[in-house]
C-alpha cells in the first residue's frame, strides 16, 4: 500500500519536470500589413512577399506538425465607423519554416493550413491583402485585426 | 493496494495529458492599416454657354472663354494624378426635337480658375494630369456649333459629362 502511495506522490513530483522540458507553443505578431497611403477608388495589393508591408507572425514551438488557421476581417474601420473592404486571396498566406519571407509556401489563409515546424522550433507566417477604397470612401486612418491561431497537432 | 495503484495510474494520467493539453494551442494579433486620402470631389462650376446662334452660321466657344466656356472645378488629395474623361454630346436639342450638331470640342485645365498656366487637351482623347498643390484642378471646355440654314429657333441644350479617377 505504501508503495503505491509513493509512486503516486514520485508520479506526480515527476509530471511537472518532464513536461516543462517541451518546448512551449507561442506566436508572435511581427509586423501587420501596411497599406500607406490609398486613394480612392484605387484598389491597394500588398502582397506576402513584400519585406516591409506583408504581415509577419513568428512561431516557436516543439517540432511537429501544426495546423494554421486565421481570422480574418471583412473590412478595415475608419473615421466615425467608416468601413474599408479587405480581401484575401487564395496565395496571400505564406509559410515559412526558415522564417525567411523569400522561402514561402503560400496557401490560402481562409482556410486551414497544416504545416511543420522544423528541428529548430521556430517558422514564420507571413500574409499579403488587398484594400478595396470605394471611389467615395472617407479620408482617414483605417485598421483591421488579423488573428492567427496555431494548434499542435498529434 | 491495488486500488492505491490504480490511484497512482490515475494521477499519473491527469498530471501528464493535463500538463500535455497545456500547451496545444496559441494565437497572436496584427494589425492591418491604411490611410485612405481625400475623395475627389467634381463640381459643374459654369455652362458651356453659346449665346444667340443664327441659322447657316456656326459659333465657337474656346475652351479660354472664361466666361463662356464650361467649366469643372475639382477637389481631391493634394498633387495626386487624376484621368479627366468625357461624355460628350453630339448634338444639342430641344424639347420638341430639334438638334443642332456640335462639331468639335476643345479643353483647358489649370490650377488657377484664372487659367494662368493652363494645358490644353483634347476632351475627346481625355487626359491625366495631376492636382495642384492644394489639391484643386479646374476644367474648362469649349465647342463649335453649326447650325442649319433652316435651323428651328429655340433653346437647346446637351449634357457634358467629366469622369474624374485617381
Amino acid at each position: 500500500m505504501k508503495r503505491g502511495l509513493w509512486f503516486a506522490i514520485g508520479v506526480m513530483l515527476l509530471g511537472v519536470p518532464l513536461a516543462a522540458q517541451g518546448k512551449p507553443l507561442t506566436v508572435t505578431g511581427i509586423r501587420g500589413v501596411t497599406f500607406g497611403a490609398i486613394l480612392p477608388g484605387v484598389p491597394r495589393v500588398v502582397l506576402r512577399t513584400d519585406p516591409a508591408n506583408s504581415g509577419q507572425l513568428d512561431i516557436k514551438g516543439p517540432k511537429g506538425n501544426v495546423l494554421l488557421s486565421f481570422v480574418l476581417p471583412l473590412t478595415m474601420t475608419g473615421p466615425n465607423g467608416a468601413l474599408m473592404p479587405l480581401t484575401f486571396g487564395s496565395g496571400d498566406a505564406g509559410y515559412s519554416a526558415t522564417q525567411a519571407i523569400g522561402s514561402q509556401v503560400g496557401f490560402d489563409p481562409k482556410q486551414s493550413f497544416t504545416a511543420t515546424i522544423p528541428n529548430n522550433g521556430r517558422a514564420s507566417v507571413f500574409i499579403g491583402a488587398t484594400a478595396n477604397a470605394a471611389t467615395n470612401q472617407g479620408a482617414g486612418a483605417y485598421t483591421g485585426t488579423i488573428i492567427l491561431n496555431v494548434t499542435i497537432l498529434p | 493496494m491495488r486500488s492505491i495503484t490504480k490511484l497512482s495510474l490515475v494521477v499519473a494520467a491527469l498530471v501528464l495529458t493535463g500538463t500535455a493539453l497545456q500547451a496545444q494551442t496559441n494565437n497572436a494579433a496584427i494589425t492591418a492599416t491604411a490611410s485612405v486620402q481625400t475623395p475627389i470631389n467634381v463640381v459643374g462650376a459654369l455652362p458651356l454657354s453659346f449665346g444667340n446662334v443664327f441659322p447657316g452660321v456656326n459659333k465657337a466657344v474656346p475652351a479660354t472663354d472664361l466666361a463662356n466656356g464650361g467649366r469643372f472645378d475639382v477637389t481631391g488629395q493634394a498633387s495626386a494624378p487624376v484621368t479627366l474623361s468625357f461624355t460628350l454630346p453630339a448634338t444639342l436639342s430641344t424639347g420638341g426635337g430639334a438638334t443642332m450638331p456640335i462639331v468639335s470640342y476643345t479643353g483647358m485645365h489649370a490650377a488657377l480658375a484664372t487659367q494662368v498656366g493652363g494645358v490644353a487637351f483634347a476632351p475627346a482623347v481625355g487626359t491625366t494630369t495631376p492636382l495642384s498643390g492644394t489639391g484643386a484642378l479646374f476644367v474648362w471646355v469649349g465647342a463649335q456649333v453649326q447650325p442649319a440654314t433652316n435651323q428651328v429657333a429655340g433653346v437647346y441644350t446637351g449634357s457634358i459629362t467629366m469622369t474624374v479617377v485617381y
